[in-house]
């Protein structure tokens, strides 16, 4: 079951280090925002939804929450000017949905709809969505729906992300590597997206090796891709290697403005031994949780919660902030989260 | 935009995305052929070639025939391929080198961004950062379209590409030291991006500019697939052997689209066939450049070749597409005016700086480029203040 599926289809990529220089040099090229008006006003609202996706591409494979941010607002500027553009509302309602708004997501995708977006595009959109709140039926249907527009490799890797969320494990390993196989282009990040998404699946089930093996395929193919390094870290933890959790979070830890790593690499220290090593990176992630659940409760509440019932050492703040997850989001994962909390808490008084 | 951005897809990975090509005469070697491919649109200095593609150029000797040209089954092609960066002695930046393969196999390595051209017998190489040589009124273009007149200001008009970079490849080949004695002198070239090792699938190709941004693009007019982004599809097709599945979609396009152009005047210049084919349709589906290398090089060749075979005579210049070449202005009056007609200009006549006539042609790269975004904000205007 949990076989590697790495070795049958070896799709040549571009180098990761030199495809994200290129990724930062075309973001570099699109920068700032433009008033729209006139007959070329649908041409630049199409390029800016593009520095929109490619502002997120980089947040999530650096790790920077300030490129999230400035895609958000980059994408609240397109629908200022450009209201009824449905590419613009749909470009907003994905910047929206990484920052977990998905409320005002589906919002702007009914705006878009209302706007002549195709529905077949907003049943893709809509079905990520569903699915990241838990609505796999939903986000199933969603995804059929959508499937004849959709690249083969796209409609694919959505599906196989879905069976995996859902438990369908076996089904996910078969589309994985259908996904895979499907793959045209020479930009590493699509695949690289896929082994990281197969290797959550593995770690989630419990099978190390598998995930191990999942998440360093795609760090070898993006060589800093953070969220992978990251659970490499989390894999090595869990095997009882906490030195060399400590040693590859650290580099992660000085550079990203994600708190995740600096907590991880504290969690890392401890169950080293080093506590005093582990306190400044433990404080340095409390502080930037405080500043980031504040500012994007929906997407950071849950990873404080984690933050505060382990390493912070608050359970009451974490039971807060667990409860304030499932306040927005009735999720089985929130439910499990407060479930969590509670039981720190009782475990504690 | 020549090729810029010529499709959906192509916006993700922008070192596959074909900008321009060119091919002309040297004009300081007669007798040996031009080849430049750009591609990376709006490239920051630190944008790089990718190791994953190759970067090609073929050729195939052409023949006039009807209103069209028949193709050579002979092919020479040119892969230009790249490392990775690495570190390089005495440099502060990563390097990267390429190795070009001839259609001999025969392989020459040379050092992207290095200012000396690569020499060997018969093939001269640059590759790196240049300065975009294509302009256009894009503003005017787009409220032609939005307007469906004619919308070119003179006065005013900006090239939208004022500034900007792009990488380029470089390669002067003589004919016949490196496709063969008997080869040409009349060639059909393309240049592509595919997909190096594995499947060698092709992600972008260019022949001649225009056709997808300017021609293909709107599908307003298009009464077989009017929801269709035709332009991924057809970056794809091999331009010396269209698929015929698909081959009549694209014909439904050009013949409304080329239509719409002739409606631009208010004269009829290219009545359609009864089954509605636009004259020019053949001409232009068949989609690479006709360059003439045992003509002197000119630099307001493009489409003459194709012209003169319209017009039932014998062709006078090199044809082909030299960069300083003012090509949006002479296809808008080729659809628009007809072979001869009045020449239209869109009010913009050069590049940021023209390219020159020594190798590699194309000038240095502008170290510090307007990001696209602030060039939009120039742009916009609304379509009845754009048009004339």
């Amino acid at each position: 079951m949990t076989g590697t599926t790495t070795d049958r289809h070896k799709p040549r990529t571009t180098d990761g280090t030199l495809a994200l220089t290129n990724l930062s040099a075309q973001i570099d090229g699109l920068a700032v925002q433009a008033r729209l008006t006139g007959p070329a006003a649908h041409f630049a609202v199409a390029q800016q939804s593009v520095l929109v996706d490619l502002l997120t591409l980089r947040g999530h494979f650096l790790g920077r929450v300030a490129d999230y941010e400035q895609a958000a607002q980059l994408a609240d500027r397109l629908v200022e000017n450009a209201p009824d553009s449905s590419t613009a509302l749909s470009a907003r309602a994905r910047a929206r949905a990484t920052l977990h708004r998905f409320a005002e997501a589906m919002s702007d995708l009914d705006a878009a709809d209302r706007a002549g977006a195709r529905p077949d595009d907003l049943a893709a959109e809509r079905a990520a969505i569903m699915q990241a709140v838990g609505c796999y039926g939903e986000a199933h249907l969603l995804l059929r729906e959508a499937a004849p527009r959709r690249s083969d490799f796209a409609m694919l890797s959505a599906l196989a992300v879905l069976h995996a969320e859902s438990g369908n494990i076996a089904e996910a390993v078969h589309v994985f590597q259908e996904a895979r196989n499907a793959y045209r282009g020479v930009s590493p990040f699509p695949l690289a997206q896929l082994d990281f998404r197969r290797g959550v699946m593995w770690l989630r089930d419990g099978e190390l090796p598998a995930a191990r093996e999942a998440f360093d395929a795609a760090r070898r193919r993006v060589p800093g891709y953070a969220p992978a390094i990251g659970h490499l870290a989390e894999v090595e933890l869990l095997c009882g290697d906490a030195d060399a959790a400590a040693d590859r979070l650290r580099p992660l830890a000085e550079t990203s403005d994600d708190p995740e790593y600096a907590s991880h690499l504290a969690l890392a220290l401890r169950a080293a031994g080093r506590y005093q090593e582990a306190q400044p990176w433990r404080d340095r992630a409390a502080e930037r949780y405080d500043q980031l659940v504040l500012r994007h409760p929906e997407a950071y509440s849950d990873h404080a919660c984690d933050f505060w019932l382990q390493v912070g050492a608050d359970v009451d703040r974490g039971l807060q902030l667990a409860l304030q997850t499932l306040v927005m989001r009735q999720t089985t994962r929130s439910y499990a989260l407060v479930q969590r909390a509670r039981a720190a808490s009782n475990q504690s008084a | 935009m020549a090729d810029h951005f010529s499709g959906p897809r192509i916006l993700f990975d922008p070192a596959s995305d074909v900008a321009d090509v060119y091919a002309f005469p040297s004009p300081d070697r007669p007798g040996r052929l031009v080849l430049v491919l750009d591609v990376f649109p709006a490239a920051a200095p630190t944008a790089l070639f990718s190791d994953a593609l190759a970067y090609r150029f073929r050729a195939r000797p052409v023949t006039p025939a009807d209103r069209a040209f028949t193709v050579g089954e002979a092919e020479y092609s040119l892969d230009f391929t790249f490392a990775a960066p690495g570190e390089a002695p005495g440099s502060e930046h990563p390097v990267q080198n390429g190795t070009c393969t001839l259609p001999s196999g025969e392989q020459i390595l040379f050092q992207v961004g290095d200012e000396k051209p690569t020499e060997t017998a018969g093939v001269r190489i640059f590759a790196g950062p240049r300065l975009d040589p294509f302009f256009i009124n894009l503003k005017g273009v787009l409220a032609s379209d939005a307007t469906e007149k004619l919308a070119f200001r003179p006065e005013g008009a900006t090239n939208i590409l004022e500034g900007m970079n792009v990488l380029s490849i470089v390669v002067e080949v003589d004919p016949e030291a490196v496709f063969g004695s008997d080869s040409g002198p009349l060639f059909g070239v393309v240049g592509e991006t595919v997909i190096s090792g594995g499947r060698p699938t092709r992600l972008e190709r260019m022949g001649r500019p225009e056709i997808k941004n300017v021609i293909l693009a709107s599908k307003k007019f298009d009464p077989v697939n009017s929801d269709l982004e035709i332009r991924d599809l057809y970056n794809e097709e091999d331009a010396f052997a269209v698929r015929q599945d698909y081959e009549g979609a694209y014909r439904a396009r050009f013949n409304a689209n080329l239509a719409y152009f002739d409606r631009l005047a208010g004269e009829t210049v290219w009545p359609l066939d009864e089954q509605g084919a636009h004259p020019l349709t053949d001409l232009l589906l068949a989609d690479f450049l006709v360059v003439d290398v045992s003509k002197p090089f000119s630099e307001n060749g493009c489409f003459e070749i194709e012209t003169a075979l319209l017009a039932g005579r014998e062709h006078t210049t090199c044809g082909g597409r030299a960069p300083n070449d003012d090509i949006v202005d002479t296809l808008f009056t080729l659809l628009v005016n007809g072979v001869d007609g009045n020449r239209i200009s869109d009010g913009v006549d050069q590049a940021t700086q023209p390219a020159t006539h020594e190798f590699p042609y194309l000038v240095s790269p502008n170290p510090t480029p307007p990001d696209l975004m602030t060039v939009f904000a120039a742009l916009m205007a609304p379509p009845e203040e754009a048009a004339a």
